[in-house]
C-alpha cells in the first residue's frame, strides 16, 4: 500500500464514517495496511506501519485520539510476533487476532453505556460539552430504557460541535438545551452532574478533550457537582501532561495552523483536564477512578 | 443458633430474611456470617451438573434475597464474593496452573486479544469439594476479620495521642482495647444521637481502663482541633471509596478537614461494596427508622410534627483518608484494585444471565 493509498483510506474512513473514532480508524487503516503488505521481516513491516503510522498523523484531522489507538496497533504487533517462528505464520496469527481486536475495541462503546446507566437517576440534569459518541450512546440507551432526564449542551466554540450533538439528542427526543460557552458557569448550579467524553486519557488519569472541558470541569469541582468522563479504553495514551503547554502541538493545532509561524494567534482545539477535576471514568474496563488509569497503563506497556 | 441441616431450605431461608428485616441480628458481622452459613446449605441441597448452571441459579438466588433486603449491602457482597469463589475454583480446575489468573478485564487482554471466553459449561468432577473448601476459608476470614484489623492498631496509635470516634463500632473497640495493651491514649466517644451507642462504647472502654471521655455530637467541632486522629467504623465502602456509615459521621469527616486531623475507617473486605451512590435520591440508600429515638410517643407533640430519623450518612472519598482491612491499610483511590480482586465484573448486577 502506498503512502497516498493510506491517506486516502484513512480519510475516508474519517469523513464517511462519522460514528467512528479517529482511534478506530487509525486501527483499522493500520489493520488494511497489514492486510496488503508484502513484507518479508518482522522490520520491514514495523517500519512500513510507522510510515503509515506518520502519513496518518499528518492528515488534515485532529490527531488527538490517533496517538493512542496507533500504540496500541503497534503493541499489539508486539505481542504477536512474540509467539511464532516463521513470517508467514506471524501474519496469520496476526491477522486473525486483528480481527478479534478490532471487534472488541468497537463493543468498547456499547459497554460504557451499559455501566452508565444507573447513574442516569430520574429528573437529573445532565451538562455535556461538545459532541462525545460515547455520551451520546450512552443518553441513547437511557432513555430507551424510559429515564427521564434532560441535557444542557453547551454550544462549544470554534466548530460549533455542541449544535451537532445537540440536534442528535433533539433526535432521539431526549429534553435538551443548548447553552453558551460562557454560560456554563451559569447553568452549573442547576444540573447534578457533568458527563464529557474524551479525545485521549492520560496517564495520571486526566483527559485532553475539546477545549472548555477544563473550564467545566473546574466549575463542577467548585459547586461540588460530579464530573463524569465516559470514554472506551483504547484512548488512553502514555503521556503525563502537567499543564497545557504540555500538550503537543499537534494534539492542539491542525496542520494547516502548525505551518504558520507565529501559533500565538491559533486557537487551540483541545485542552487538558488534571484528574483531581474528575469524579469517576466510565470505560469498558469498568468504572474506574483516574489512579486507575497508570495502573492499566503499566500493566499492557510493562 | 438454627439448625441447619434438619430444616428444609425454604423455611431455612424465611428465618434468615426475617431475622435481619426484625434486626436480631444488628451485627453486620453476624449477617455476613449467617449468609455464607445459608449459601453453603442452599450449595448442599440443589442439583447442577455444569458450573454454569450453579453460577445461575446462585445469581437468581442472590437475586431473590438482596431485593427481600435492598438495604443489606453486605448480603449483596457475600453473594459475589461466593460467586467470584466459584469461578475461581472452576478455572482453577480447568487451567491446571500454578499462575495467578486474572479474571479481570484490562487493556493488555484486549490487546493480546486472547480466547477469555470459557463458558462454565465444562464439567469440573471434585468441583463441590473444592468449593466448600474455599468456603470454609472465607469463614475463617470473616470470623478472624477484626481481629486481623485489631493487630494493626499499634501501627496508628501512638503514645499520649488523642482519638475520636462515633458511636459504638465492634471494629473500633477491639482496635482500640489491642491498642491500649502496649501505648496509653486518650479516646473521646460521641454519643452518636438518637441510638447513643456511644455511651456503651465508652462505657465498655473505661472498663478496660482506657482514659475515654463521652461528648455529645454537637461538641465534636470544638473538640476536633484537640484530635491526633478519628477513627471509625462503617457500615459499608463505596465502589468510589465513600462510607455508607452511620449519621454523624459527614459532620465529624468535614471537621476532621477542616483541622487536617487523619480519618481512619476500619471496614473488614466483607463490607466492600460494589455499589456507587448516584444520587442522595437513590432508593435503596438510606433507612429511616422509629421517630423514638428522636421524640418521645408518650410527647402530645409528635402527631403534630413530622420526625425523620435516617440512619446512614454518605461520606465522600475525598474525606477518608486510609481504610485499614483484614487485609492491611488502603488509601481510598485503591478501593476499585481490591474491588476488582474480590468481585467478577459480571457479578456487579445479578438480574443479567
Amino acid at each position: 500500500m502506498l503512502k497516498e493509498e493510506v491517506s486516502r483510506y484513512y480519510s475516508d474512513i474519517m469523513e464517511k464514517e462519522p460514528d467512528v473514532s479517529a482511534s478506530i480508524a487509525a486501527i483499522s487503516t493500520l489493520l488494511k495496511l497489514l492486510e496488503h503488505d508484502k513484507s518479508e521481516t518482522v522490520q520491514e513491516l514495523d517500519l512500513n506501519l510507522q510510515s503509515a503510522v506518520e502519513v496518518i498523523t499528518n492528515t488534515s484531522f485532529r490527531v488527538t485520539g490517533v496517538s493512542s489507538g496507533c500504540a496500541l496497533f503497534m503493541r499489539f504487533i508486539t505481542f504477536a510476533k512474540l509467539d511464532n517462528i516463521t513470517f508467514a505464520d506471524c501474519k496469520k496469527v496476526m491477522l486473525d487476532r486483528g480481527k478479534v481486536f478490532l471487534k472488541k475495541l468497537t463493543e468498547a462503546r456499547n459497554k460504557v453505556a451499559k455501566i452508565t446507566l444507573p447513574f442516569f437517576v430520574d429528573g437529573i440534569n445532565i451538562l455535556t460539552h461538545s459532541k462525545s459518541r460515547v455520551v451520546l450512546e450512552a443518553m441513547k440507551l437511557a432513555v430507551n430504557s424510559q429515564k427521564r432526564f434532560h441535557v444542557y449542551v453547551s454550544e462549544s466554540a470554534p466548530d460549533k460541535s455542541g449544535i451537532e450533538m445537540y440536534n442528535c439528542l433533539k433526535k432521539l427526543s431526549i429534553p435538551c438545551t443548548l447553552i453558551l460557552d460562557s454560560a456554563v458557569g451559569y447553568i452549573m448550579e442547576r444540573v447534578d452532574m457533568v458527563m464529557v467524553g474524551a479525545e485521549c486519557v492520560v496517564e495520571s488519569g486526566g483527559i485532553i478533550n475539546k477545549i472548555g472541558s477544563c473550564t467545566m470541569a473546574i466549575c463542577a469541582k467548585e459547586l461540588k457537582k460530579p464530573f463524569y468522563v465516559l470514554t472506551e479504553s483504547y484512548k488512553f495514551s502514555r503521556m503525563y501532561p502537567l499543564n497545557q503547554k504540555d500538550l503537543p502541538n499537534n494534539f492542539k493545532y491542525t496542520a494547516n495552523n502548525l505551518n504558520d509561524d507565529n501559533l500565538l494567534n491559533a486557537h487551540p482545539s483541545v485542552d487538558y483536564t488534571h484528574p483531581s477535576y474528575i469524579s469517576l471514568l466510565f470505560t469498558d474496563l469498568g468504572i474506574l477512578m483516574p489512579s486507575a488509569v497508570s495502573d492499566e497503563l503499566i500493566k499492557l506497556y510493562l | 443458633m438454627l439448625d441447619i441441616i434438619d430444616e428444609p431450605h425454604e423455611m431455612l431461608l424465611d428465618n434468615y430474611i426475617s431475622n435481619i428485616k426484625r434486626k436480631k441480628w444488628e451485627n453486620n458481622y453476624t449477617i455476613a456470617e449467617e449468609t455464607v452459613k445459608l449459601f453453603r446449605h442452599f450449595i448442599d441441597t440443589i442439583k447442577w451438573s455444569t458450573t454454569k448452571e450453579l453460577l445461575n441459579q446462585l445469581r437468581d438466588y442472590g437475586m431473590k434475597i438482596t431485593s427481600a433486603l435492598p438495604l443489606q449491602f453486605i448480603v449483596g457482597n457475600i453473594v459475589r464474593r461466593i460467586l467470584n469463589i466459584i469461578r475461581e475454583e472452576y478455572i482453577d480446575a480447568r487451567k491446571n496452573t500454578e499462575e495467578e489468573i486474572d479474571l479481570q478485564d484490562s487493556l493488555h487482554k484486549i490487546v493480546s486479544s486472547e480466547d477469555d471466553i470459557d463458558d462454565y459449561n465444562t464439567i469440573v468432577p471434585e468441583l463441590k469439594l473444592s468449593i466448600f473448601e474455599h468456603l470454609d476459608e472465607f469463614q475463617v476470614e470473616i470470623e478472624s476479620s477484626n481481629e486481623d484489623i485489631a493487630k494493626q492498631a499499634l501501627e496508628h496509635i501512638h503514645s499520649n495521642e488523642i482519638i475520636l470516634t462515633v458511636g459504638k463500632s465492634s471494629e473500633v473497640e477491639m482496635f482500640l482495647k489491642k491498642a491500649a495493651k502496649d501505648r496509653t491514649f486518650e479516646v473521646f466517644v460521641t454519643e452518636c444521637a438518637p441510638l447513643n451507642h456511644g455511651r456503651q462504647l465508652a462505657l465498655n472502654l473505661s472498663k478496660h481502663k482506657i482514659q475515654s471521655t463521652l461528648i455529645p455530637d454537637s461538641t465534636m467541632f470544638g473538640i476536633m482541633s484537640r484530635v491526633n486522629k478519628v477513627i471509625i467504623g462503617v457500615d459499608s465502602v463505596m465502589a468510589n471509596g465513600g462510607l455508607r456509615t452511620f449519621n454523624g459521621c459527614h459532620a465529624v469527616s468535614l471537621a476532621a478537614a477542616h483541622y487536617s486531623v487523619p480519618v481512619i475507617v476500619l471496614a473488614p473486605m466483607y463490607k466492600l461494596s460494589s455499589r456507587y451512590l448516584c444520587s442522595y435520591n437513590q432508593d435503596a440508600f438510606n433507612e429511616f427508622v422509629s421517630p423514638d429515638g428522636v421524640l418521645n410517643y408518650s410527647d402530645s407533640v409528635v402527631s403534630k410534627v413530622d420526625v425523620y430519623n435516617p440512619t446512614y450518612d454518605y461520606v465522600p472519598p475525598e474525606n477518608v483518608t486510609l481504610f485499614i482491612s483484614n487485609n492491611g491499610g488502603h488509601s481510598p483511590s485503591y478501593v476499585y484494585r481490591l474491588l476488582s480482586e474480590i468481585y467478577h465484573p459480571l457479578d456487579y448486577d445479578l438480574s443479567i444471565h
